[in-house]
């Protein structure tokens, strides 16, 4: 478990008592529930990959024993799949038990979900990030 | 000799017969899917001849002669020479063909340099709005996928969208939610007297060469002034906005917009938002259906594929369609409602 993982989860044991705060994760909302100003990165293997409106969903499987967290399935939501194929992604990017290690900036309240920043191929090296700021521009091929 | 007898008005004896001719011609024309009946053919044979310079057939363009006996199975056929001039005039207008993408960077740029003009009470329920978002629990204001409306979707959308331009109409139509569409009437008509409101409100617009300027009034006053998906009030009534959309590079839409919200603002709010062209058609809008959301897909016992309520955990986080992981958190059935009163 890294040093930054470990905050996350002191601060999920803080605000224990806000557990019932719902996350929206699954209709138009803000992404202020994520904590931008940090990152967590599991090696893991996907898990489920719902190519699906208004959110593209990545479930991931981790080690618990070796992120030192008892919790094994964790989400990483992006934007929608008409927005990812801007930025080269589709419905086949991802494959169930493909080993990729992914990069999470994760929900405030500690709960096992975050907005995805990037994953790696671990069989391929090739990185997918997701960031549309980086494809505004007319005239894509 | 019949030619010359039905060319000849003054052949009294004739022209009963030639009024009965073109009677049967006209029915002839107007039956072209039927099958040939003993009639027409025989009546069409029997002329043989055009009919005041027509065709001799019993072909549409025969029923546009002259006649005698008019009726309204005589009325011309094809196409519509003023309809067709109103579709080829749209030649004439700017191309907006293809799909257009918000320039999202420049919206949170627009809002920090030409901030709303709320008023003091707007003003306190923003900044509480703004607080809650900083502290990482904001509210939703469409997580129950209601349209965001106008003008929100044209402030806020991160969603592409496109034009259709026909005769008398532009219609915007967005990738997301299904129902985001704007009927903007170019008709030359104006507002109903008395229009019933709506997410998107009434809308006329005309055009300033290639510019397209388009008045907006009758929006639901629960439609929000949003400047984010969580910061942003009801526009509580009486809104009216006018827009100027133009381009200002071959592939940047501009849309003007200048907000009349008088029971939030103490000005008019004028601002801009910038969409960029894609022509690929790998890039086309694809279907979004918001509340999506909020299923799952699942076969039932009847190997029916169905949509079920997505399961979530009791954070409210979803987890994946297939079984969940022993030491997963209990799923419970999601309950949208409770989500738009965050």
């Amino acid at each position: 478990m890294n040093l930054r993982f470990r905050t996350i989860l002191v601060a999920s044991l803080a605000f224990a008592s806000l557990a019932s705060i719902e996350a929206d994760s699954d209709a138009h909302h803000s992404f202020a529930m994520f904590d931008f100003a940090k990152t967590a990165t599991f090696k893991a293997q996907v898990k489920e990959y719902q190519w699906t409106n208004p959110h593209v969903l990545l479930f991931f499987s981790v080690d618990p024993a070796k992120e030192g967290d008892p919790r094994p399935v964790w989400w990483a939501e992006l934007t929608s799949p008409g927005n990812l194929t801007r930025v080269g992604w589709s419905k086949r990017s991802f494959k169930a038990s493909e080993p990729i290690e992914v990069t999470i900036h994760p929900l405030r309240d500690g709960t096992q979900g975050g907005a995805f920043k990037e994953a790696k191929r671990l069989e391929t090296g090739e990185v997918l990030t997701s960031n549309l700021r980086e494809a505004e521009k007319p005239g894509l091929r | 000799m019949l030619e010359k007898t039905m060319n000849s008005s003054s052949s009294p004896p004739f022209l009963p017969v030639s009024l009965a001719l073109c009677a049967v011609l006209a029915f002839a024309a107007c039956q072209p899917a039927l099958p040939a009946t003993t009639d027409a053919p025989v009546a069409a044979g029997a002329v043989g001849q055009p009919v005041d310079g027509a065709a001799p057939s019993a072909s549409p363009a025969a029923s546009s002669a002259p006649s005698a006996a008019p009726s309204a199975a005589a009325a011309p056929r094809g196409p519509d020479p003023k309809r067709v001039a109103s579709w080829s005039a749209l030649g004439e207008l700017p191309d907006w063909d293809g799909s257009w993408n918000p320039n999202v960077s420049d919206q949170g740029a627009q809002i920090k340099s030409n901030p709303v003009p709320w008023n003091e009470r707007a003003a306190a329920d923003v900044a509480k709005l703004g607080e809650l978002e900083k502290a990482g629990h904001p509210k939703g204001l469409f997580v129950n996928c209601l349209p965001e409306g106008m003008p929100s979707w044209m402030l806020i959308t991160h969603n592409a969208l496109e034009f259709l331009l026909t005769p008398g109409r532009v219609t915007i139509l967005g990738e997301m939610d299904a129902n985001r569409t704007r009927r903007i009437y170019t008709d030359g008509r104006g507002h109903p007297e008395d229009p019933d409101p709506s997410f998107h409100g009434h809308s006329v617009g005309h055009w300033e060469g290639d510019t397209l300027v388009v008045d907006t009034v009758a929006v639901f006053p629960e439609s929000y002034l949003a400047v984010s998906e969580a910061v942003g009030l009801p526009n509580d009534g009486d809104l009216h906005v006018v827009e100027r959309f133009h381009l200002v590079e071959p592939d940047i839409l501009a849309d003007d917009l200048v907000i009349e919200a008088p029971h939030l603002l103490t000005k008019p709010w004028t601002t801009q938002r910038r969409y960029f062209r894609q022509r690929s058609h790998k890039f086309d809008i694809v279907e979004g259906v918001c509340q999506q959301g909020f299923f799952t897909s699942q076969v039932d016992a009847d190997g029916h594929h169905v949509f079920v309520p997505a399961p979530q955990t009791e954070d409210g986080n979803p987890v994946p369609s297939g079984p969940p992981a022993p030491s997963a958190q209990p799923a419970k059935a999601h309950a949208p409602a409770k989500k738009a009163q965050k």
